[in-house]
């Protein structure tokens, strides 16, 4: 394999003592897409913050080093970061018109992380705009955000993001805002131009049809922990943790018998202040046993290329 | 016996910028049979939301018709209104918003009770008790507020308060589409589950084609304010007639890569027009990989393909 572009090791963020995120490893190599996958509050979106070195003033990292390349991140001064941020590390966002400034050019404002003259700037920038799929570069460069519609915001926050070929992008529900047919394209250009440019994609999603349709490999989070990672065909034809197999039963799929009874996670995720000394899905867990309860479960591999975080992992169906 | 739901050539049009309206919903014709869910899927814009407001009156109607249980609503007395809105109930998408957070859940669901006189004293809270029972949740948690229950816990909330006045119609826009992947799951089998012991007809409103292929017996597709195909679901989902459907249905990421990997990626390209400047003829043909000259200028009318509906010049 080749070396890693971004590497995260043993991650630890916690807010007012509960420990939110909790040691958090993964890697993404040169055009690869992995995807952070899980529900609401699992911490998924903190660890891209983290990656970013954008936390909330609120969050501490009480662990964990973060690297670019070959760089270690985590303890550069914000100066040295900001020269970093849209330069060899980039993000995209889940609502493309408000994090686009509505009063710049949409030329303006993917130029901005070129830091070159405008006359300069100009070719390059069409260049970006017809790379991304936008029709007519010539007359959309000079328009504003209001201008045009979701799909295509997303595509200028894409440009704004991949200009100045990062090495690696964070998209954090990048087409959750989007309809369908509008993601599919979307879907269609991230995996495109991860390829073409061998950037190393971190994607952040809820939605696991996202997930089959794009990433190489995923990491399912709970509870600011992974629950198991691995190769992503491998992870959903097996999975290693009852809360994946779970979470992908209780899908609705086009292939299903309608009108059956979809599986259902009992209870719900616990908030940070019950956090018990074990693993943190024992509770709404049919395989749990007393062990499960009172000890974390490492991620220890298990068959097919893949890490489980499962005391019962042989047992998952 | 009267259909919970019939409505003929509804148009629900807002005034737009430089004179030209809005034509959100264009001249749609459906029915709901009792005991029937019909799935309503489209893009947003397309209108799908404005005509559940425009069902509920929530919306004034521009033209055309809205009858339930045979009375019409459009242009209909104060009284007749208030009549007929407790036969229609509607859960909307976000159950943060829809519940009043100074108020009590079981306070919430009780309100339609007292409201119309039906209830109070001992037999509302044991009507409240019994209904938060029927939603699964615990009657003692009447005395809660919206703010103590997890997403998933206020929709069932929700879904009691629309369901204490025993509605004919009950009216679903996105109702799982702010709830996380494990939450949804518990939703739609409630929905399904209360369907089939009350047997009200259910319009559900949804961009999530898997979900409405879940709970729907017939599906209805809008594009631009226009239905394009209304179908049986099966029929729908096995042979896609309207290239529009066909699209949607080609763009819905599985939740499975093999399958999902294996599926031919023709992304169909373009944006939706504005439904202020709709194209004229096909509103479609702007985006589709079928259109000939005729699409461009003559409106595709409504026509049978055995069970299913289309508008489509193309289709066969």
């Amino acid at each position: 394999m080749t070396a890693p572009a971004l590497t995260v090791e043993n991650l630890s963020l916690s807010i007012s003592g509960a420990n939110i995120v909790d040691g958090v490893s993964f890697a993404v190599a040169p055009g690869e897409v992995l995807a952070l996958v899980g529900e609401s509050g699992c911490g998924k979106s903190l660890t891209a913050s983290a990656v970013m070195r954008l936390l909330p003033d609120a969050i501490r990292q009480t662990g964990g080093r973060i690297r670019l390349g070959s760089d270690d991140i985590t303890d550069w001064p914000e100066r040295r970061l900001r020269d970093l941020r849209g330069q060899r590390m980039s993000m995209i966002f889940q609502e493309p018109q408000a994090a686009l400034d509505p009063l710049a050019r949409v030329g303006a404002q993917i130029a901005e992380s070129l830091r070159l003259p405008r006359a300069s700037a100009r070719p390059r920038v069409l260049r970006m705009l017809e790379d991304v799929g936008i029709s007519d570069p010539a007359r959309r460069i000079d328009q504003y955000p209001f201008e045009l519609s979701g799909g295509m915001c997303q595509r200028v926050m894409i440009a704004t993001a991949l200009i100045a070929r990062p090495i690696v992008l964070l998209a954090d529900e990048p087409t959750t805002a989007l309809d369908v047919t509008i993601q599919a394209q979307i879907l269609d250009l991230l995996r495109r131009l991860a390829v073409e440019r061998q950037t190393a994609v971190l994607l952040i999603t809820h939605d696991m049809g996202v997930v089959a349709d794009i990433a190489d490999r995923v990491a399912v989070m709970y509870a600011g922990r992974i629950a198991e990672t691995g190769p992503t065909e491998a992870v959903f034809a097996r999975p290693g943790h009852p809360y994946t197999a779970l979470l992908l039963a209780s899908i609705p799929r086009l292939s299903d018998e309608p009108k059956s009874k979809l599986a259902v996670i009992d209870g719900r995720v616990p908030a940070p202040a019950e956090f018990g000394p074990g693993c943190r899905f024992a509770e709404r867990c049919p395989l749990a046993d007393a062990r499960c309860r009172a000890e974390t479960p490492p991620l220890l591999p298990v068959a097919g290329n893949r890490l489980a975080a499962c005391f019962h992992a042989g047992r998952v169906a | 016996m009267n259909a919970p739901l019939d409505l003929h050539d509804l148009h629900v049009h807002f005034p737009g910028r430089g004179g030209a309206p809005i034509r959100a919903v264009d001249g749609v014709s459906l029915s709901i049979a009792p005991g029937e869910t019909l799935g309503l899927v489209g893009e947003s814009g397309c209108g799908k939301s404005t005509l559940a407001n425009a069902v509920v009156g929530l919306l004034p109607p521009t033209s055309g018709s809205v009858r339930v249980l045979g009375t019409e609503l459009v242009g209909a007395s104060r009284a007749t209104l208030r009549a007929m809105r407790a036969r229609v109930q509607m859960v909307f998408q976000d159950p943060v918003t829809s519940l009043n957070p100074r108020m009590t859940v079981g306070e919430a669901i009780g309100e339609p009770l007292l409201v119309r006189n039906l209830f109070r004293g001992a037999a509302l809270r044991t009507e409240v008790a019994r209904l938060l029972e029927e939603v699964g949740l615990r009657p003692s948690q009447a005395g809660n507020y919206p703010h103590q229950f997890s997403g998933g816990q206020r929709q069932r909330v929700v879904i009691a308060r629309a369901l204490a006045l025993r509605p004919a119609l009950l009216i679903c826009d996105e109702p799982v589409s702010a709830l996380d992947v494990s939450v949804r799951a518990q939703v739609l089998n409630l929905l399904v589950e209360l369907q089939a012991q009350h047997g009200m007809a259910n319009l559900f409103v949804s961009h999530d084609l898997a979900v409405v292929r879940h709970v729907a017996d017939r599906v209805a597709v809008m594009y631009l304010g226009r239905l394009v195909e209304l179908a049986p679901r099966d029929a729908l989902f096995a042979t896609p007639r309207h290239p529009y459907t066909r699209a949607l249905l080609a763009a819905v990421p599985e939740p499975d890569p093999v399958v999902q990997r294996a599926k031919p990626h023709v992304p169909l390209t373009g944006e939706i027009p504005s439904p202020a400047a709709p194209p004229p003829g096909c509103r479609f043909h702007t985006r589709c990989p079928l259109a000939i000259a005729r699409c461009r200028s003559e409106v595709p009318a409504w026509r049978m393909i055995g069970e299913t509906g289309v508008a489509c010049h193309v289709a066969y």
